[in-house]
């Protein structure tokens, strides 16, 4: 206890933190667990300093509901372009699709290679720039909070100040932050509808509204978790929870992927001059 | 983008996508606030030099690159110059809140100039370039001159065989470092995020997320090039000073929109930003490029901050349908002429 209290002192978000953030916590800690969270980078206000670079592991990118390893598109990649299982990150598995949107996901999947806006090197969207196979970075400071995704250059940055509402709907939407505890909360509206979760079809709309949650575990993992609710497909608001993890290479830093020169042949190609 | 609410999208033919329209009054030209006279650099909590903000290259739009012949060696315009031009602009305001089109103006494919942007106070320098003295950009050695120059935009017939054909800027991947800050028509927007070890600049101009280090890293493997380049900052006092080597050669120039002759892959740029007052930082770039011009020389211009300003998402890929109709029309009018001279035969 006389740890906690000490700690508790010197940082005071620090025992806000844990309850929130350790599952199963009383009143008395483990001192592992007080040892774990005092780790955690902070600003010099006390608030949780998410600033460094970030990636989702597994393969919520291909399909982020459970699923088994399939052939890819390509017979010509053989086992690179193979998509492997993965326990999906969606909670209770099931995403609430009304019937109709249901269908759509089929069209959508069974049009994948002309529909799927990452295939085109389209900005992904909210949530699915986050657990996207690239790092991201995070630029925290004592106003507005910058994201940064290695894959085409999207980023947004998170208004920290009054509620913005956004002008114009956009593909990476409107992201305004505040703290709960030691969580970051980004409530994104204003998202444009043209975005898809994973490569499989799963898609929102206009109307869809997600609230982000980033917590930050230890000194190297951010658990995530984002409510999305879209009234016009979904019958009942839903869930996703991942984890994000420091990359920690020495040298590891975000680099570019400006795809769009990788998609113009499939993007134009119909259109080149013939020889 | 300026304060009022539509998406444009400017096409290689200069044809304006726009949406969402409801046009609040711009603002009228007007000077820079004055800055309180004992104002200091505030400092970040962590103890850097605070220079967060939205900022915007707008004051110098128009202003040429290069310098004309009539200044010679003189930078600044008079004070009697100044009036002349805030003037003129007073004038494109009055004239920009009337209707959007002339019921008798003849249309071109260009959007009306009041789609744009607007510099609100005119720009003291007589060109952007300050160093050499001269104000010009200086010459092209001979290796860089052999350089294939992409068809930019105001040609309405360019070349159309393919969309690499067209410039990056066109093809919606880059305009380089300085074409993301240059003063040009919209999009000029620079916000500026800080955290300890961090200077974020997210810009406008496609969507450009500039992360820079400043805790002393050295850059990356020369291998790992990009059109961005590798940036690495530190503070000379109140100055943030970024060096940005590892470019791909061959891709974007130092013009306008990225345009121009292509840099080559030994350039380095030197960025210095100075915040003199709440509203103003001072940006001066030195560009250092040994295979492309025969000396370094430096090309400089004023950020301003101005309430309600934010940058907008500027979809220009998500958004070029001015690829697809460049192509499909070139493609259209060669099917034309070859039913034609069917036809004839």
């Amino acid at each position: 206890m006389s740890f906690l209290r000490r700690s508790a002192m010197a940082v005071p978000a620090t025992a806000v933190f844990l309850l929130i953030a350790v599952p199963g916590f009383s009143q008395t800690p483990s001192r592992t667990a007080t040892r774990i969270t005092a780790q955690i980078p902070r600003m010099p206000d006390g608030k949780p300093n998410f600033t460094g670079l970030w990636q989702a592991l597994g393969t919520a990118d291909w399909d982020i509901k459970p699923h088994y390893a399939h052939a890819g598109p390509f017979f010509q990649l053989g086992a690179e372009g193979a998509e492997p299982a993965g326990e999906g990150i969606v909670e209770g598995d099931v995403i609430p699709y009304t019937p109709e949107a249901a269908a759509k996901v089929k069209e959508n999947l069974a049009n994948r290679m002309k529909l799927d806006p990452e295939i085109k090197c389209y900005m992904p969207g909210i949530p699915r720039a986050n657990y996207l196979p690239f790092p991201f970075q995070i630029v925290q400071g004592n106003q507005d909070i910058a994201f940064a995704y290695e894959y085409a250059t999207s980023n947004r940055a998170v208004n920290m100040g009054k509620f913005r509402e956004g002008q114009v709907d956009t593909w990476m939407g409107t992201s305004n932050g505040h703290w709960e505890g030691a969580t970051l909360v980004i409530d994104v509206s204003g998202l444009n509808g043209s975005s898809w979760y994973d490569r499989v079809g799963d898609f929102q709309t206009e109307n869809t509204h997600v609230v982000e949650r980033f917590t930050l575990a230890d000194a190297d993992h951010i658990n995530y978790e984002a409510t999305i609710e879209d009234q016009t497909i979904y019958t009942r608001p839903w869930k996703i929870s991942t984890v994000f993890y420091r990359r920690k290479e020495k040298n590891a830093q975000l680099n570019e992927f400006k795809c769009v020169e990788f998609a113009e042949e499939l993007i134009y190609g119909d259109l080149r001059k013939k020889k | 983008m300026r304060s009022f609410r539509f998406a444009l999208m400017l096409t290689p033919v200069g044809l304006a996508l726009l949406t969402a329209a409801s046009a609040l009054a711009q603002s009228a030209p007007h000077a820079l606030p004055a800055a309180p006279k004992n104002w200091v650099q505030t400092k970040t909590p962590w103890g850097d030099p605070d220079i967060q903000g939205t900022w915007t290259s707008d004051d110098c739009i128009g202003t040429p690159m290069n310098r004309p012949a009539n200044f010679g060696d003189r930078a600044y315009l008079t004070e009697q110059e100044m009036a002349e031009r805030m003037k003129r602009l007073e004038q494109q305001h009055e004239g920009d809140l009337k209707d959007t089109v002339d019921a008798n103006q003849r249309v071109g494919t260009g959007p009306p100039g009041n789609w744009g942007e607007r510099a609100r106070r005119p720009c003291r320098q007589t060109s952007l370039v300050v160093d050499p003295l001269n104000g010009r950009t200086p010459d092209l050695l001979p290796e860089a001159k052999t350089r294939p120059v992409p068809e930019g935009a105001g040609n309405n017939n360019p070349k159309a065989d393919s969309w690499e054909d067209f410039s990056w800027y066109i093809r919606c991947i880059s305009r380089g470092v300085t074409g993301s800050i240059l003063p040009v028509i919209y999009g000029n927007g620079q916000q500026i995020i800080q955290g300890p070890g961090y200077v974020t600049i997210l810009q406008e101009m496609v969507h450009e997320a500039r992360v820079i280090p400043l805790d002393g890293r050295p850059h990356e493997s020369s291998e790992v090039r990009s059109y961005m380049g590798d940036a690495r900052g530190h503070w000379e006092g109140n100055t943030l000073v970024v060096e940005t080597t590892n470019f791909l050669g061959g891709r974007t120039g130092i013009g306008l929109n990225g345009g121009g002759t292509p840099t080559s892959d030994a350039l380095k740029l030197i960025e210095r930003f100075t915040r003199i007052s709440p509203d103003e930082m001072k940006y001066e770039v030195t560009v250092d490029d040994p295979k492309t011009y025969t000396r370094p020389f430096k090309i400089a211009f004023p950020l301003t901050q101005e309430a309600g300003y934010q940058n907008f998402e500027y979809a220009c890929h998500e958004g070029n349908y001015a690829m697809f109709d460049s192509l499909s029309g070139a493609r259209a009018k060669e099917k034309a002429a070859a039913a034609k001279a069917a036809a004839g035969k």
